[in-house]
């Protein structure tokens, strides 16, 4: 339960801004307040134990962000072009479990460059996404778009706790 | 007729995407990443409204990664990629610049074809 709470994150946020008249600064608070109660106990009612798996995943999809975000914005690839690249490269180096790891993290990096002025700030949202995919391993199975959703739950994590809101 | 153009561009990627992932071994990210490539590169050099497009192709791509057991027939694929296509299309000021939001509306769009269907017998049981 507390898994799909965490995974509904970027869907909610799309919510309250479609009714962001409605809600000034009661979005980001609605937001905070569910990151904060989501990972402090959904790692103890979860019973994730994997942890070891954890640091590898988050590594890879840090690296697929920076990728990324480096190819998109430094040589003017743009995001679209350049997920496509580390998602092809990716396919050459990793076997399938990783492929996916790089690929939501190349989905961090196709962030605009407005949202994550700083590297710093990209490679933690990328290193967030990396924990998210392993403690949200069994959610939304088979669901096209669930990188995406995890790299977006990943993205507005660290904008809303350490980026300064959206 | 660009939201016309952006739902048969939508099934013409759905299309790709799904044969792609029957008549070969690509794998999932392999069949994503290229139909993301083939879409930035072409369409926006081809329509005015290219970057659109390009969107909604990425999207739908990323559709085409669901498992078999979530959209098995062509028909299936086809009905979500217009569904990606009309939500991408809608949803252009949603989540502006947040990485995944693309990967978002395609999961959004699976769950509105994929959660009635699970319920099928639910709303009309006597056809189970």
């Amino acid at each position: 339960m507390c898994r799909h709470a965490l995974i509904l994150l970027p869907l909610i946020v799309a919510a309250l801004e479609l009714l962001s008249p409605l809600f000034n600064h009661g979005g980001s608070l609605v937001c905070l307040t569910l990151i904060f109660v989501v990972f402090v106990i959904a790692p103890k009612r979860c019973g994730f134990r994997d942890w070891q798996r954890v640091l590898p995943s988050a590594l890879i999809s840090a690296a697929g962000a920076l990728a990324t975000f480096l190819l998109a914005n430094y040589l003017n690839l743009g995001p679209l072009v350049a997920s496509a690249v580390v998602g092809l490269a990716g396919t050459s180096f990793f076997k399938e479990r990783h492929q996916l790891v790089l690929y939501l993290g190349a989905f961090v990096g196709m962030s605009s460059d407005a949202r994550f002025p700083s590297l710093t700030l990209l490679i933690a949202a990328g290193l967030v996404g990396g924990v998210l995919w392993e403690v949200l391993n069994e959610t939304w199975n088979g669901v096209g778009g669930r990188l995406g959703t995890v790299a977006a739950t990943a993205v507005l994590v660290v904008l809303l706790t350490l980026g300064g809101g959206l | 007729m660009s939201l016309f153009l952006g739902i048969s561009l939508g099934l013409l990627w759905g299309f790709l995407g799904h044969t792609l992932r029957q008549k070969t071994k690509l794998s999932l990210v392999a069949v994503s990443a290229w139909l993301t490539l083939l879409a930035a590169i072409v369409l926006p050099r081809v329509f005015k409204s290219g970057y659109l497009y390009a969107l909604i192709g990425t999207a739908v791509s990323y559709v085409t990664m669901s498992s078999s057991h979530r959209l098995e027939k062509l028909w299936e694929t086809l009905t979500v990629s217009c569904i990606c296509a009309l939500l991408v299309f809608f949803g252009q000021n949603v989540l502006v610049g947040i990485g995944g939001r693309l990967g978002t509306f395609a999961a959004v769009s699976v769950f509105i074809f994929t959660i009635p269907k699970a319920h099928k017998g639910l709303i009309n049981p006597g056809r189970e």
